[in-house]
């Protein structure tokens, strides 16, 4: 389902126009990463999807109905979408009355407040701080605070700018699992912008690039433009950005974006047989621990991630600059667009 | 430099035996300083959040009225509502001049505006990030302005202390349309001008001592509170 869509959304500041999108569709339950340099227009695109600002000109559908930029209509939206800020703040007050602030508004009864108080606060793992003032609290423990003030509210998106640019390296771990989980286990559809590259790459089913208010490019991991050229009745041959040749059981030809699946990618470190199909070598960029397993950032002329298992990753005792035998079954190629 | 000390050490032996003249002029005082501060924040706390979250035209030219009238000197505004209350004024026949409540009226023109302004400032002081972040977990307006009320609520609560100071201290006000009747209309200050006038040193330092005591107190607190609000 498409949960937003943007028709030739600007925003200006004065003269200045600080966001301008032709087009954009944020799909319900995935995650989405807002890339881009300072002002690019990340956080004004947030704001406008928080519908805590309206854009200068263009279309918004929440939901597949338009949004009338109205304080009524807003209000009703709202209550679908937090959004939790860059150096988030808290209520000066107690923990608890942070978190019941959003239920006592949605006129929530108390049962059932301290009831859903105390399951977010266990989901962040605070729930020992419950009555806490809230201006004692650390950095980390006040963003996981507003996580979790955010969750209680059961929203369908999550909006988060730079969620983990002020916390320490511990808490910055802690909270890109927890966004995880939201996604995985809530299904609740998370955008987010950061300046973090690690975050960014393990996190996001789609990233999107920001350059002065406009969208540069929009990428799905692994995924790529290729060309690809009919061999026989069966099998064709795909050739993804001029560099990589794979053999695929398709018979059209021509231009197409396609998608490798990350844990369907098989690495080994045997040497490859030379004619051995879709088998290439490439040398380990990065290791990071990720919550289906360990992702592997490899360069094979083109910029792949695989996604192996614990065990697998132990016994092949990989290591950041080794070379590593990559193997892409047929079926772990996807074909996404229908140009051909 | 011996009157002087003779002065102060009976004036803070009448102070410290409650003397009951200085006892009632003290109570006056309160009373009135109390009732009117009471009445300027009823007025002015609503006034300075309405004008701080709204925007319509000619706000800044109000604001700039506001602070202006932060400096208007007290014997204008007794002169002023003198005018409007004495038996030729409009409001003549309501009988209030020369009466605590018409105090309370003069000293209610001179602080409302202190009461806004500092309002206005304790609200526009206050992160932009309470007014996101209360509207993004579902409050309206309403629930909004309560949620920045309760957070610049140190704020609010100096300037109402700063104005319950500067109405305690004044004597224009009081002198003009209490017209200082003993038991009455007689405060701290029309007291000490009062004995000043007369040559009395000793009941005039020991209201002089206390009202310096009050102004203390107050600007400790406000202080406190300030702290507190900038937290």
């Amino acid at each position: 389902m498409i949960l937003y869509s943007m028709r030739n959304v600007s925003r200006c500041f004065g003269e200045k126009k600080v966001l301008d999108l032709e087009e954009l569709e944020i799909e319900k339950g995935h995650i989405y990463a807002l890339l881009g340099p300072n002002g690019s227009g990340k956080t004004t695109l947030l704001n406008i999807m928080g519908f805590l600002d309206q854009p200068t000109s263009g279309q918004v559908w929440f939901k597949e109905k338009q949004v009338f930029f109205n304080e009524r209509t807003l209000q009703k939206h709202r209550r679908k979408v937090v959004m939790v800020q860059q150096n988030p703040i808290l209520f000066t007050t107690s923990v608890y009355k942070n978190l019941e602030f959003g239920l006592k508004v949605r006129k929530i009864s108390k049962e059932q407040r301290r009831k859903i108080i105390d399951e977010s606060l266990d989901l962040v793992g605070l729930r020992h701080m419950i009555n806490e003032p809230a201006h004692k609290l650390s950095g980390g423990e006040t963003q996981r605070v507003v996580l979790a003030r955010a969750l209680a509210l059961t929203p369908e998106v999550i909006l988060c700018d730079e969620p983990t640019a002020s916390v320490d390296l511990e808490n910055q771990l802690a909270i890109t699992r927890l966004l995880k989980d939201i996604n995985s286990e809530k299904g609740i559809t998370l955008v987010f912008t950061s300046h973090d590259k690690s975050q960014a790459s393990a996190l996001p089913h789609f990233k999107l690039f920001l350059e002065q208010g406009r969208i540069s490019v929009m990428s799905y991991e692994n995924t790529f433009p290729a060309k690809i050229f009919s061999l026989d009745e069966q099998y064709s041959t795909c050739v993804i950005q001029n560099e990589l040749e794979l053999n695929i059981p398709l018979k059209k030809a021509g231009p197409c974006r396609l998608r490798i699946e990350p844990e369907l990618i098989v690495l080994s470190t045997s040497i490859p047989e030379p004619a051995e199909p879709n088998t290439m070598t490439g040398r380990i960029l990065r290791i990071s621990e990720d919550i289906k397993g360990i992702r592997i950032g490899i360069d094979c002329r083109i910029h792949l991630t695989a996604i192996i298992s614990k065990a697998d990753y132990q016994n092949l005792s990989l290591f950041v600059g080794n070379t590593v035998t990559v193997n892409i079954p047929p079926q772990a190629v996807t074909i996404l667009d229908s140009r051909i | 430099m011996d009157f002087l000390l003779d002065s102060l050490v009976s004036a803070v032996l009448m102070a410290i035996s409650f003397d009951k003249e200085l006892i009632e002029i003290v109570w006056v005082s309160l009373r009135v300083s109390s009732s009117s501060t009471a009445l300027a924040s009823i007025i002015g706390v609503p006034l300075g959040i309405f004008i701080a979250f709204e925007n319509f035209r000619g706000k800044r030219l109000l604001i700039t009225i506001l602070n202006t009238m932060l400096a208007l000197p007290t014997v204008a505004i007794g002169l002023f509502v003198y005018a409007l209350i004495s038996r030729r004024g409009i409001f003549g026949p309501l009988d209030l001049l020369y009466s605590q409540k018409a105090i309370i009226i003069g000293q209610v023109i001179l602080i409302t505006p202190v009461i806004i302004t500092f309002t206005i400032a304790a609200i526009n002081h206050i992160d932009e990030r309470y007014r996101k972040t209360a509207m993004t977990l579902g409050a309206n307006r309403r629930q909004t302005a309560i949620v920045i009320f309760l957070e610049a609520r140190y704020g609010i609560i100096a300037a109402i202390v700063a104005a319950f100071g500067r109405v305690i201290s004044e004597i224009g006000i009081s002198m003009m349309l209490g017209g200082n009747a003993r038991g009455f209309t007689r405060t701290i200050t029309t007291a000490m001008a009062l004995e000043y006038d007369k040559g009395e040193f000793v009941l005039a330092v020991a209201l002089g001592i206390i009202l310096i005591t009050i102004s203390f107190g107050l600007n400790l607190l406000f202080h406190v509170l300030q702290g507190r609000g900038s937290k």
